[in-house]
């Protein structure tokens, strides 16, 4: 937990955090099935405190502002080691509120946005542990507000991913929406975003991140979906899959504009051949599975941008968490069906959208009018340049400790 | 779907040396070719025969003209069990065989000549084309006769059309010229979308409804064949009619989740051994103990902000992660279940999406993944609702197994198949339709003797007609896509969509009856068949005429041993068509009354009963005919009562008990007015010409039964419509049906009546009933101004009901004058066309006699009557 991540500079039009420093909370938590994402601001040890700010600060355009420094912190837990997190709350006294603010009204002092699955299941534990109180957030609404917060501060915070290439991308905040939003979890949604606040769940697919751990795990045996990905790249999927040249006597079936090196059908080739499922290698298992997962959802989701006319399409969700070869499938998916008119794009912080959305959802949070240049992000010192290897792990991957961290300067 | 495999394919080429097993298993299976034939008129010159050409016309049965296409004929030895197939000899004559050569199934359509068992007089011999689909053989040998033409070519479409090429040219000197899989593919969905009636047909919840589509209004739309993988079609019609067909196509879209993925990774899964087996255990499964469903998710409840019910499936096989389970503690059937849903779901997804972004209306799925199976298609259909919010539907085909062979037959040019209207084309289902359930196809029986030995085989081996079990009730056989079916499957027979295929007669004279008010919204039955208590009330009744009818038709041909043989045959066969309705009421497609009672006697001619009611029917015209004099003495001031028809039965039952004009008197004091539908009068002013409106100018009258009915009710109406200026056209069927008159019959009973009355005389000479000579209608009207002429045309059809989307020529050539019809009997009124309406006055005249229909339609009780009067709808 180096200092790192994104430090922000604020210097004008900063009403909403500094009025209402005092309400400024600083934790959240995205309790899913399988991992635990946690979001918390902690300011820098030179904090001031100034609360003439608060007025002042709301008249626009004023000098007089007051520069609040700190950092969005960005951790993950696994949600069967939850008493990792519990502890690490406890540790860093996050839950009593206002970590640089005492006066903070005893009543609403051990409320925390939560969202996710567990915040429900969990919720008792929370109380009996720590005397927290978790506040549910829907989980789209966290889910839209996190993209949507993310793809507006965070410089370079979208990327495409073509062979093998990064690529980062300036989006213009003027110029976001409406954009699709594809949530890749167990199952995928596809969310239509028009603004803050503004979307429409508009589709979805049960063929998700689920699928391929579920049946990966039938068919290899893996002990955990991090090992089944790690298989696919060492697989083959012409060994399983039937494609186009296998029907077509290795032409293509130009007529259409299909290659022959195009899948014709996902594990078509168990077919026709005496095989039974110990005599195919697990990798190449895997990798058709991935293949076959990503290209759908990669299908589906260019199919309903075209539909309502969006320009662009960002993946996120567990099934992804940076993944090089499933991005790079999702984007060779979205660029043969859209005919290389649209492009499959990436968030960094994809993983912590639903939490990032829930932090937003405090009242007064203070990071809505966040504009790119006012964060400035740190990068990791353990971080790789922008241009990854293929198979390396991105940005933000999960570290040793199963934390990452980002933080951002807030300067009011 | 039998398969026909490659072993199969080296028997179809009379190789069948080659693979010893597949010649065992051959040996206890009888072939039956469940096929779709198209009879087609005889040559140029027959198209101008059949305009119609009064008088003489009628004496000929031309309700299914022939075509001189000489052509492959098919033909079955059956005795020996080595059928032959004899592939063409003339270069010229090829246009009759098109194979599409699949990775499992190989599809085969072939147009075939054979003899014309409808001619009975004797006078002309005729050949008709036959016009058939086969898709595939089931442990058949098919031998075939090399031809002696070195240079023939046959289209073949599929993958091994390919790869077999060689195995052609070496045993049958035949060369394959090869199509394009996606064209044939939409050249066949477009025909038979276009050429046949109730084709498609849409399947939710178990429950199929076919579906009519405006021609005009087929395109564009999508085509889904789901094969291995899955393409995505789009098609749009030309906007100026081209060689090349009636559509353009695009692939604009597929996926590589498709049959192939289903099978192979059902395969890897389960162990199963085949596609079917596969598909079978889906049947039983119960995908909620793999798939995460929004409950698990959410603790039981509903995801309602998004619109997510609690059984919908979030993500498939997701439970397989988090339980600690190898793939041995999952049961396959569940496995199945969950592998179909998702394929199908993500199918229909996809193909509703690329049907939102073409705009288009209509998404067809065919192809070998879906086979009929009723799951998978309520899935396909359940998504397609589902993501269009009720705004789109699935659809498939009847013949979806053949679109590929049928556009192969329809790339040979010159085979006149381009133009087809759908009301030329008649589907029949021949005797084996019931035993071999869709699935087994062979050789056309051509020979009486072998349908017969056929029959009996069936009948030695106790086979059953394909196992009947007992139906799911529609509606529980689970709501498909994400829904947890709300039965499982095992309520379900695998094959319980399997649709039969029927033989295709093509006749081109037939047309729609112009005096329809609206063509596209008419529906000829009353009584529609799929409502299940109408079908079970119907099979009692004609399963409770069998007996009788098989006596009658029996003696109708001497009562011979040769006519016993026959009559216990027709029995069987017409019992097991019943049957197999009766286990799948959808398996013929749509089916009204109309068409099973046609059924019953297409049944009996196909074992040559030509006229089951011959001597019957002049038993009773003769005695009729008698009185005829009598009651016309009477008549004069009386119009009313003697116009509906008389039930054959209760009337030979009188017949035994006193004179015919006893029986008339004795019947009107019973009809006594009002009747139950009674518009009596309003006619009666109409007809008489009131209010200053002129007589009509012609009437067609549609004739029912035989003797008192015609004789003592018809011609005397047509005496009062004649004796106030109208003419009258008696409109009789081509082919008997029952005890109803044809139009053959009909010269005879006029001439004999026309004894009898001066203006019924004065009329049928100047129609030109009277002479051998032959007059136009058109004609006889001008020429004979002295008399209004009676006329008599043939209606096109041998059933006792009558569809007017498809009648004779001649027929719709007289209509065109006419301003008043007039409907009379059960069948033609009541059993179809009690609703229909028309551009012109027309009067429905019946007396109904079956109490449950009484009910039903007039709120009424048997033996009330029907004299329903409509002014023209125009």
């Amino acid at each position: 937990m180096e200092g790192d991540g994104i430090q922000v500079e604020r210097r004008d039009e900063i009403a909403a955090l500094n009025s209402s420093a005092d309400e400024v909370s600083h934790l959240a938590l995205d309790i899913g099935g399988t991992l635990i994402k946690m979001v918390y601001f902690s300011s820098d040890s030179d904090w001031p405190v100034d609360d003439e700010g608060k007025r002042s600060s709301k008249e626009k355009g004023s000098k007089n502002c007051n520069f609040v420094n700190g950092r969005l912190h960005f951790m993950k837990f696994e949600t069967r080691k939850i008493n990792d997190c519990l502890q690490f709350i406890s540790s860093k006294q996050l839950h009593h509120y206002g970590g640089w603010h005492t006066e903070a009204p005893v009543d609403c002092k051990n409320i925390i946005k939560a969202t996710g699955g567990g915040a429900f299941k969990f919720a008792d534990l929370f109380k009996e542990k720590l005397e927290i109180s978790l506040d549910k957030v829907e989980e789209m609404d966290s889910l839209v507000a996190g993209a949507n917060f993310l793809l507006k501060a965070v410089d370079r915070e979208a990327f495409t991913y073509m062979d093998g290439e990064k690529e980062y991308l300036q989006i213009d905040h003027n110029d976001l929406y409406p954009y699709l939003l594809v949530n890749i979890g167990s199952g995928v949604s596809m969310i239509k975003v028009d603004g803050d606040g503004v979307y429409e769940r508009v589709s979805g697919t049960s063929i998700g991140g689920g699928t391929f751990w579920g049946l990966g795990k039938l068919l290899t045996k893996c002990k955990s979906f991090d090992e089944l990905l790690e298989l696919s790249h060492q697989g083959n999927n012409r060994v399983i899959d039937m494609l186009v040249g296998d029907i077509y006597g290795g032409m293509d079936y130009s007529k259409i504009g299909l290659s022959s090196t195009a899948i014709a059908s996902s594990f078509g080739k168990a077919i026709s051949e005496n095989k039974e499922i110990e005599d195919y290698r697990p990798e190449d298992v895997a990798r058709s599975l991935l293949r076959m997962i990503s290209n759908n959802i990669g299908q589906i989701s260019y199919l309903n941008a075209l539909r309502f006319g969006l320009k662009r399409i960002f993946f996120g969700g567990f099934f992804i968490r940076g993944h090089a070869y499933t991005m790079d499938t999702i984007a060779v998916a979205v660029n043969f069906w859209s005919k290389g008119e649209a492009k499959a794009m990436f968030l960094r912080h994809e993983g912590f959208l639903g939490v990032m959305g829930a932090f937003m959802s405090y009242p007064n949070n203070g990071l809505d009018h966040l504009m790119s240049k006012q964060l400035v992000e740190q990068l990791p010192k353990s971080a790789c340049c922008p241009k990854h290897e293929a198979r390396s792990p991105l940005l933000g991957d999960l570290t040793e400790n199963g934390s990452i961290e980002c933080s951002v300067q807030l300067c009011l | 779907m039998a398969g026909l495999t490659e072993d199969h394919l080296h028997h179809l080429l009379g190789t069948n040396d080659i693979n010893d097993d597949a010649s065992k298993n051959k040996v206890d299976h009888i072939v039956v070719i469940k096929d779709t034939v198209v009879e087609r008129e005889a040559g140029g010159a027959g198209d101008k025969e059949m305009v119609p050409v009064a008088g003489s016309s009628i004496h000929r049965s031309t309700s299914r003209p022939q075509l001189d296409l000489s052509g492959a004929a098919i033909q079955g030895n059956f005795e020996e069990r080595d059928p032959t197939i004899l592939l063409p000899n003339q270069s010229d004559d090829i246009s009759h065989l098109a194979l599409d050569i699949g990775g499992s199934l190989i599809k085969l359509i072939y147009f075939s000549r054979h003899e014309d068992r409808f001619v009975n007089d004797g006078r002309k011999r005729s050949v008709k084309g036959r016009f058939g689909v086969s898709n595939g053989v089931d442990s058949s040998c098919w031998h075939a006769e090399v031809p002696k033409n070195e240079n023939a070519v046959i289209k073949a479409t599929g993958g091994g059309a390919h790869k077999f090429a060689d195995l052609f040219k070496e045993r049958l000197g035949i060369s394959i010229d090869k199509e394009d899989e996606m064209d044939c593919l939409v050249a066949g969905a477009n025909f038979l979308l276009k050429a046949i009636r109730h084709e498609a047909f849409t399947h939710m919840e178990g429950h199929k409804e076919f579906v009519q589509i405006d021609h005009n209004d087929l395109f564009p739309y999508l085509l889904v064949n789901i094969g291995s993988g899955v393409s995505m079609i789009k098609v749009t019609p030309l906007l100026f009619l081209t060689v090349d067909g009636d559509g353009k196509f695009q692939r604009v879209s597929g996926t590589n989740v498709g049959g192939g993925t289903y099978w192979g990774l059902g395969r890897l899964l389960t162990k199963c051994k085949s596609f079917d087996e596969l598909l079978e255990l889906s049947q039983r499964g119960d995908n909620r103990t793999i798939d995460m469903l929004v409950g698990d998710i959410y603790g039981g409840m509903d995801y309602s902000k998004i619109g997510l019910s609690a059984s919908t499936i979030a993500s498939s096989f997701g439970k397989a992660i988090s339980e600690n389970k190898d793939i041995e503690d999952y049961r396959p059937e569940d496995i199945s279940l969950s592998l179909l849903r998702m394929i199908s779901y993500n199918i229909g997804q996809i193909a509703y999406l690329n049907a939102l972004r073409f705009g288009l209306k209509r998404i067809f799925f065919g192809g070998f993944f879906i086979r009929g199976h009723a799951y998978t298609m309520d899935t396909i259909s359940f998504a397609v609702q589902f993501w269009s919010k009720g705004q789109a539907q699935a659809m498939f085909l009847r013949h979806e197994g053949f679109l590929g062979a049928l556009g192969a037959f329809m790339s040979y040019e010159k085979h006149g198949l381009d133009d087809l209207m759908v009301h030329q084309l008649v589907e029949r289902f021949p005797m084996g339709a019931p035993y071999t359930g869709g699935k087994i196809h062979g050789p056309p029986l051509g020979d009486l003797n072998e349908k017969i030995s056929w029959m009996e085989k069936f009948v030695q081996k106790g086979t059953e007609i394909t196992a009947p079990v007992p139906m799911a009730p529609p509606g529980t056989t689970g709501l498909g896509g994400f829904e947890v079916p709300s039965s499982r499957g095992n309520t379900l027979r695998s094959d319980a969509s399997n649709l039969n295929v029927g033989v295709l007669h093509l006749v081109p004279t037939l047309e729609v009856f112009p005096l329809l008010a609206d063509q596209k919204t008419y529906e000829p039955n009353t009584i529609d068949l799929s409502d299940p208590g109408e079908l079970e009330y119907w099979f009692t009744v004609l399963s409770g005429h069998l007996p009788d009818l098989v006596d009658k038709a029996v003696a109708s041909e001497g009562g011979t041993d040769d006519a016993k043989r026959r009559g216990d045959a027709f029995a069987r066969a017409f019992s097991a068509h019943l049957a197999r309705l009766m286990e799948e009421p959808a398996a013929y497609g749509k089916l009204g009354l109309a068409n099973l009672l046609e059924l019953r006697e297409e049944c009996l001619r196909e074992f040559q009963f030509v006229d089951a009611y011959r001597s019957i029917k002049q038993r009773e015209n003769e005695a009729s005919l008698a009185v005829l004099p009598d009651l016309l003495l009477e008549l004069d001031s009386v119009l009313a009562a003697n116009i509906f028809d008389w039930g054959s039965r209760a009337c030979v039952d009188l017949y035994h008990q006193g004179t015919i004009i006893e029986i008339y008197r004795m019947s009107r004091k019973k009809m006594q007015r009002p009747w139950r539908v009674d518009n009596f009068d309003a006619f009666k002013e109409r007809m008489i010409g009131g209010s200053g409106k002129k007589p009509h100018k012609r009437a067609l009258l549609f004739v029912d039964n035989s003797g008192a009915d015609i004789v003592l009710g018809m011609l005397p109406l047509a005496r009062e419509l004649l004796r106030r200026g109208t003419e009258v056209v008696l409109v009789a069927n081509s082919l008997p049906a029952l005890n109803d008159v044809t139009a053959m019959e009909l010269p005879e009973i006029v001439a004999e009546a026309a004894k009898h009355c001066d203006i019924l005389r004065g009329a049928a000479e100047a129609g030109g009933l009277l002479v051998d000579a032959m007059i136009n209608i058109q004609d006889g009207s001008k020429e004979n101004s002295s008399a209004v002429p009676l006329m008599a045309v043939e209606n096109g059809c041998g059933s006792p009901c009558i569809d007017l989307r498809q009648v004779s020529s001649e027929l719709a050539a007289a209509a065109k004058d006419a301003d008043l019809v007039i409907l009379e009997g059960m069948g033609r009124s009541l059993h179809t066309n009690f609703n229909a309406q028309f551009k012109c006055d027309t009067l429905k005249l019946a007396m109904v006699k079956n109490q449950r229909l009484a009910e039903k339609l007039i709120i009424g009780n048997i033996y009330d009557c029907v004299c329903r009067y409509e002014p023209a709808t125009r």
